[in-house]
C-alpha cells in the first residue's frame, strides 16, 4: 500500500482537490446570485407595492370622499362653534 | 534519375516550401491583425455578446402636504413595445386586439420603423398580462413609471403634472422637476450561448429614485377651499373663480385652488388654457381690498389719525377731466367710515393728499408690482405703474384699487402684513423654505398702524359694513370687500363684466388665516360682500375649527361680572369697552352723546374708535355681546 503512495502522486491529487474546490465555490457564487436577485425582486416587489398602498390610502381618505361619507352615509353635519374645542 | 527529373523535384520541393511559408506569413499577418490592430474593436464585440445592459427607470420622488399626505406618487406600470421588423404579420390583428386598439393603427406603427417600438404606454396590467401571454415573437413588456394625483382636481393647478416620459410639465411638477426626478441607473448582466441573463449582474450605476419634496399646503383645508369655491362659483353662474389661504406667521401657502378645476390624472382632456394656475398667473384690478392699503400709507405719512374726518362730496368728484363716485353718497366720514362704506372719494382724497410716492413705496413693500418667488414658475408681477406716470387722476384710481393689477397671491401675501402687526413674510409653498421665508420678511407699516387698520377692517364686517356675510359665528373677521369692473376688448372698463373679491384675516386678535376669494364675472350679483364675502366664511368656518381655533363662547360667568363692576365710573371712561348696557347709557348720557345700541350684554365695539373726541350731541354706536 505504503509503495502506492509516491510523492509525484501529490501533484495530480491536490489539483484536482483544488479544481473541485473551485467549481463549489463557482456553484455557491452562482446560487448566492440567485438569492440575490430573488431578493431584490422581492425588495422591487414590495416598494411597488408600498407606493401603490401609499396612493390607495391618499385616494381613500381624500378630504372631499371623507365628507361625502359621513354627510351622507353617516349622516353627519358640519359641528357648530360650540362643539368644537380646543384641544 | 536523370538531372533534369532531380531539378523538377527540387523545384517542386522549393515551390510548395514557399507557398507554406507564404500560408505562414500570412498566417502572422492575419494574428497580428486580429490580436493586436483590431483587437479592441474585437473584444468590444465580444463584450457585447457577452454582455448586456439594461436601463433601469428610477420613480419619481412623492410630493407631501404638510402633514405628510401624499398629493402626488409614481407608480410601476407596464407598458407594451416590439421589435416592429420581429412580429409576425399574421399575428398583429391578435395583438391589437389584445391591446384593444384598431389593426390599422397597430400595422401602421409596425410598418413605419424597423427597430424599437412603442405600441401601447403604461397599460392597464390585465392588458400587459393579455398582450404577453399570446407570446408574440417581437413583443415585449417594458416598465415604466406612471403619476398618480389622488386629490385630482382640487390640486391639479397647484400640482400641474407629468407627461409620459417622466417630465414635470406644469405646476409643482415642473417647478421642482429636477428634484423630483430621479437618475436612471444602468445595470450589466453576462449572457449564455442562448443569449439568457445569467444571474450574476452588476450596478454600472445605480439607479437614484427622485427625492420626496413636502408642501406647506393642507390638504384638508385645500379641500375645503375647492369645494367652497365651486359651490359659489356655481352659485353665481361665475366665469371662474380663486382662493388663496395663507398662515399669515410664515407665509406658509395652506390652500391654493381655481375654478373650473381640471383632473391632472388625465389632463389631455382639458384645454392647455385650463392647466393655467390663476392664483399665480392672472391679475386682476382688486378694487376696494387696495383700501386698506391707501389709509395705512396716509396713517404712516403722520398726517392722518384715524378719528381724522373727511367730506365724501356726497357721491361725486371731479378729479381732473374724470369724476370719482361712490355707490353711496356719504358727508363727512373718519378713517373707518370710509373702510367700512368703502369710499372711492375718501380713499382718493386721502392719496391726493400724501401724494403718490408715499402710496407707491407703500405698494411696492407690501409686495404688489413684484414675484413673490414662492417656487411656483409662470408667476405674474402684477402692474403697478412707477410714479411718473401717476398723475392725479391715477392717484386717486390706485387708492381705490384701479389702474393696478395684482395677483390673488399677491393681494394674500399684502393682507398678511395687517396680521402680522405690519410686518411682510414672503408666501412660501415648499415646507423646507419656511426658515428662509422667515428670513425674507420686513416692516411695511408701524405696528400700529397695522392695528389700527385692522380694527377698521374688523367694522367692515360687521353688521353695517359690506364684508358682514364674511364673518363665521363665534370669530372675528377682519376684512375688506371688492367690486371691480374688467376691461373689456377696447381696454376701456366693461358695463357688465366684474370681478367680485374678498380679502380677510380670521381670527382678530390672533390672526391664523388669511382668505383671498376672486370671482370671475359673477352673473346674479356684481358685489363682493354678496359673492366673495360667503366664500371666505364657509372657508373660514371649516378651516378654524380644524386648525384648533375654537370660536368664542359667549356666556359670561359672575366672575367676569365682577371685574366689570369693579371699573371705574362709566362717565370717567375714555372707551365704553366691557360696559354694561346701563353703564353705557349713563356714559352717553352724562356726555350728551347720541346713543346707538346693537345688541345686550357689554360693550365688544365701539364706534368712532377714540370717543374721548366726541363733542355733545356727536353720535356713538356700540355693539354689546349677546
Amino acid at each position: 500500500m505504503a509503495s502506492l503512495l509516491k510523492p509525484w502522486l501529490l501533484v495530480p491529487v491536490l489539483a484536482g482537490l483544488l479544481s473541485a474546490g473551485q467549481i463549489w465555490v463557482s456553484h455557491l457564487r452562482y446560487e448566492l446570485s440567485l438569492e440575490t436577485q430573488r431578493l431584490n425582486t422581492e425588495k422591487q416587489d414590495a416598494l411597488g407595492q408600498a407606493s401603490k398602498l401609499r396612493l390607495e390610502l391618499a385616494n381613500m381618505t381624500r378630504p372631499e370622499r371623507l365628507r361625502q361619507l359621513a354627510q351622507q352615509k353617516l349622516g353627519m353635519a358640519p359641528p357648530k362653534p360650540e362643539q368644537v374645542v380646543n384641544p | 534519375m536523370s538531372d533534369k527529373q532531380q531539378i523538377f523535384v527540387r523545384r517542386r520541393i522549393e515551390a510548395v516550401a514557399g507557398l507554406l511559408a507564404l500560408g505562414l506569413v500570412l498566417l502572422l499577418v492575419r494574428a497580428v491583425d486580429l490580436q493586436w490592430l483590431q483587437a479592441d474593436y474585437l473584444t468590444s464585440l465580444a463584450e457585447k455578446q457577452r454582455y448586456r445592459q439594461f436601463t433601469a427607470v428610477a420613480p419619481r420622488g412623492s410630493i407631501l402636504d404638510s402633514k405628510n399626505r401624499t398629493l402626488a406618487e409614481s407608480v410601476e406600470t407596464p407598458s407594451i413595445a416590439a421589435m416592429a421588423d420581429e412580429v409576425p404579420a399574421e399575428r398583429m390583428a391578435d395583438l391589437a386586439r389584445a391591446l384593444g386598439l384598431p389593426s390599422k393603427k397597430v400595422e401602421g406603427k409596425l410598418k413605419k420603423r424597423h427597430g424599437f417600438v412603442w405600441l401601447a404606454r403604461q397599460v392597464p396590467p390585465m392588458v400587459a398580462e393579455k398582450v404577453m401571454a399570446l407570446n408574440i415573437p417581437g413583443v415585449r413588456m417594458e416598465k415604466e413609471w406612471r403619476r398618480y394625483h389622488p386629490l385630482g382636481p382640487e390640486t391639479g393647478h397647484l400640482l400641474g403634472f407629468v407627461g409620459i416620459d417622466g417630465k414635470g410639465l406644469e405646476g409643482a411638477e415642473l417647478s421642482w422637476n429636477s428634484v423630483l426626478t430621479g437618475e436612471s441607473g444602468i445595470r450589466q448582466v453576462r449572457r449564455d450561448a442562448r443569449g439568457h441573463s445569467l444571474p450574476d449582474g452588476s450596478w454600472l450605476r445605480e439607479p437614484a429614485p427622485g427625492k420626496s419634496i413636502k408642501l406647506t399646503i393642507d390638504a384638508s383645508i385645500q379641500s375645503v377651499a375647492y369645494a367652497a369655491l365651486a359651490d359659489g362659483v356655481r352659485q353665481q353662474n361665475a366665469k371662474g373663480g380663486s382662493v388663496v389661504v395663507l398662515r399669515p406667521k410664515d407665509g406658509a401657502i395652506l390652500a391654493m385652488a381655481n375654478w373650473p378645476g381640471y383632473n391632472p390624472n388625465s389632463f389631455r382632456n382639458f384645454k392647455p388654457g385650463q392647466w393655467r394656475n390663476r392664483a399665480v398667473t392672472d391679475v386682476f384690478e382688486p378694487g376696494s381690498t387696495m383700501k386698506p392699503f391707501s389709509v395705512a400709507a396716509a396713517l404712516t405719512s403722520g398726517k392722518w389719525k384715524p378719528d381724522s374726518i373727511i367730506y365724501c362730496e356726497k357721491g361725486a368728484m371731479q378729479v381732473a377731466d374724470y369724476t370719482i363716485k361712490d355707490d353711496h353718497p356719504e358727508g363727512w366720514l373718519d378713517l373707518t367710515g370710509i373702510i367700512v362704506k368703502s369710499s372711492n372719494i375718501g380713499v382718493a382724497k386721502l392719496a391726493l393728499d400724501i401724494g403718490p410716492e408715499p402710496l407707491h413705496e407703500m405698494l411696492r413693500k407690501a409686495g404688489f408690482g413684484q414675484r413673490s418667488r414662492m417656487g411656483l414658475g409662470g408667476e405674474s408681477p402684477g402692474i403697478v405703474l412707477p410714479t411718473e406716470r401717476w398723475g392725479p387722476v391715477e392717484t386717486a384710481n390706485i387708492a381705490f384699487g384701479q389702474g393696478i393689477a395684482v395677483t390673488p397671491l399677491q393681494l394674500a401675501a399684502a393682507f398678511s402684513v395687517l396680521a402680522n402687526e405690519g410686518l411682510y413674510v414672503a408666501p412660501r409653498l415648499l415646507a423646507d423654505d419656511m426658515q428662509a421665508a422667515q428670513n425674507a420678511s420686513h416692516r411695511v407699516m408701524q405696528a400700529s398702524v397695522a392695528r389700527q387698520v385692522m380694527s377698521m377692517l374688523e367694522y367692515a364686517t360687521s353688521a353695517d359694513g359690506t364684508g358682514s356675510k364674511a364673518v363665521p359665528v363665534g370669530y372675528r373677521v377682519a376684512g375688506k370687500t371688492g367690486t371691480a369692473q374688467k376691461p373689456d376688448e377696447r381696454g376701456r372698463y366693461s358695463r357688465d363684466k366684474y370681478t367680485a373679491v374678498f380679502a380677510g384675516v380670521a381670527p382678530v386678535d390672533d390672526p391664523q388665516l388669511v382668505i383671498v376669494v376672486v370671482v370671475d364675472e359673477p352673473q346674479k350679483s356684481m358685489y363682493g360682500g354678496q359673492v366673495a364675502a360667503p366664500i371666505f366664511r364657509q372657508v373660514a368656518e371649516s378651516a378654524l375649527p380644524y386648525l384648533g381655533v375654537p370660536a368664542e363662547i359667549k356666556n359670561h360667568g359672575p366672575w367676569q361680572a365682577m371685574e366689570v363692576a369693579a371699573e371705574a365710573p362709566a362717565f370717567e371712561a375714555e372707551s365704553t369697552y366691557g360696559m354694561s348696557m346701563r353703564e353705557v347709557r349713563r356714559f352717553a348720557a352724562s356726555r350728551g352723546l347720541r346713543l346707538h345700541v346693537h345688541g345686550s350684554g357689554w360693550v365688544t365695539r365701539q364706534k368712532p374708535a377714540n370717543v374721548a373726541a366726541l363733542n355733545s350731541s356727536e353720535s356713538l354706536e356700540v355693539w354689546l355681546d349677546e
